[in-house]
C-alpha cells in the first residue's frame, strides 16, 4: 500500500481545514458540516481522519487551558 | 704631608713610566686595569671610556626612563598579556570540552547500518566527515513528519546559501520498516528535496538505529484497510563530522532556531579542533 503523495496530502489537509472552519463557524455542530465532513473523509485515509479528529480535540482543549480553564472547577460545578 | 707626597710621587711616576715602557706593545685595556686606582689617569689612559661621563649626564637629565626601557617594558608586558589571554582561551575551550563530555555523549551513539533510497548499504561510518541532521518518521505520517522534513530541508537550504559554512547532510530514517520499502522511501524523500537521503532496513536494523538514537517508536492498531499510524519521537538530531551526537531540536524549534544552533555547534567544533594543546 503506497503512502499518500504530496498532492494527496495537500488535498487532505485542505479538506480538513475546510471542515474545521465549518465547525468553528457553526460552534461545533457536526450536523451542519456533514457535506464537508464526507469530502474530508474521502480525501483523507481513515487513519488520518481519526488522527486529525483527536488532534482538533486536543487543540481545543489546549486553547481552553490557555484561557484559564480548570477541569476541576467544572467538575465541582456539575456536582453542586 | 709634603714628604709623604714627594716620596709617593716619584714612586708612582717611576712606576708609571716603567709600566708604560713594558706594556708599550700591549693593549690599552691592560693599562687601564693597572691604573684602576688612579682616577685622574683612568680617563687619560683609556680613550674608549671618554664617552662614559657624557652618558651619565644624559642619564641624569632625563631620569631612568628612556625610550629603550619603555619599549622593553611594553614589549614584555604585551607578550605577557597575550600569553595570559591565550591561556584563558585554552582553559575555556577545555572547560567546554569537558562539559560536552559530561553532558551528552553517553546515551546517543548515533550508529546505524541501513540501506539508502538507492538501495545502497549505508552505515553511520559512511557519513563521517559530514555534519548530519537526522530525523525519524514514516511515509504514511499524517502531518507532523512532512512538516518536520520541510523544516529540515529549509534549514539545509538556508545554510547552503551561507558562505564558508560546511555542508549539512539531511537524513530521513523510517520507523515503519514493514511498509517503507526502498522504493517508497525513494519516492517520499524526492518529494521534499534532492539533498535528502532516505534510509530504511529490516525490523532489526531499524530497531537498532532507533535504540542508538534513543528514539521511541510504536505502531498503532491496524484498521479495516490495514492502515496504521506509528507513534514516534519527534526530534531532529545533529551529528558532527566525527560521528558524535552534539545537539537535538524538538518540534517547537523553528528553522531559524535550528540554523542558529547548528552554526553555534560548528564554531564550537572548529574551536576544539584548532586548540593547540590537544
Amino acid at each position: 500500500m503506497s503512502f499518500p503523495d504530496k498532492e494527496k496530502r495537500q488535498k487532505c489537509w485542505d479538506s480538513r481545514d475546510r471542515y474545521w472552519e465549518c465547525l468553528d463557524k457553526s460552534g461545533d455542530q457536526i450536523e451542519k458540516c456533514v457535506e464537508v465532513r464526507t469530502l474530508y473523509e474521502t480525501t483523507c485515509p481513515s487513519q488520518w481522519v481519526k488522527h486529525f479528529d483527536r488532534k482538533r480535540e486536543y487543540l481545543k482543549f489546549k486553547e481552553r487551558i490557555n484561557e484559564g480553564y480548570e477541569p476541576l472547577d467544572e467538575k465541582k460545578n456539575t456536582k453542586s | 704631608m709634603f714628604i709623604s707626597y714627594s716620596t709617593k710621587f716619584p714612586y708612582c711616576f717611576r712606576l708609571n713610566l716603567c709600566v708604560r715602557k713594558t706594556v708599550n706593545g700591549l693593549h690599552n685595556v691592560i693599562a687601564l686595569r693597572f691604573f684602576k686606582n688612579g682616577p685622574g689617569l683612568q680617563s687619560f689612559s683609556n680613550p674608549t671610556s671618554q664617552g662614559l661621563p657624557k652618558k651619565k649626564e644624559v642619564f641624569g637629565k632625563k631620569g631612568p626612563i628612556s625610550y629603550k626601557t619603555l619599549l622593553v617594558t611594553a614589549g614584555l608586558s604585551g607578550s605577557l598579556l597575550a600569553f595570559m589571554l591565550y591561556v584563558r582561551k585554552e582553559k575555556e575551550a577545555a572547560i567546554q570540552l569537558e562539559r560536552n563530555r559530561a553532558l551528552g555523549k553517553a546515551a546517543i551513539s548515533g550508529k546505524f547500518n541501513l540501506v539508502d533510497h538507492n538501495g545502497v548499504k549505508k552505515s553511520s561510518d559512511d557519513f563521517l566527515g559530514q555534519w548530519l541532521l537526522v530525523y525519524f518518521g514514516f511515509t504514511h505520517c499524517p502531518d507532523i513528519c512532512p512538516d518536520e522534513i520541510e523544516k529540515l530541508v529549509k534549514v539545509v537550504d538556508n545554510l547552503d546559501q551561507m558562505k564558508g559554512v560546511p555542508k549539512v547532510q539531511p537524513l530521513f530514517i523510517t520507523v515503519d520498516p514493514d511498509r517503507d520499502s526502498i522504493q517508497s522511501v525513494e519516492k517520499y524523500v524526492k518529494e521534499f528535496s534532492p539533498k535528502l537521503i532516505g534510509l530504511t532496513g529490516n525490523k532489526e536494523q531499524i530497531a537498532e538505529a532507533c535504540k542508538n538514537f534513543r528514539v521511541y517508536f510504536s505502531a498503532g492498531p491496524r484498521d479495516q484497510d490495514d492502515d496504521y499510524i506509528v507513534d514516534h519521537t519527534i526530534i531532529v538530531y545533529l551529528i558532527n563530522p566525527d560521528g558524535e551526537f552534539v545537539d537535538y531540536y524538538g518540534q517547537n524549534k523553528t528553522s531559524e532556531n535550528i540554523s542558529a544552533g547548528i552554526l553555534l555547534n560548528m564554531s564550537k567544533f572548529d574551536q576544539s579542533k584548532h586548540s593547540f594543546w590537544k
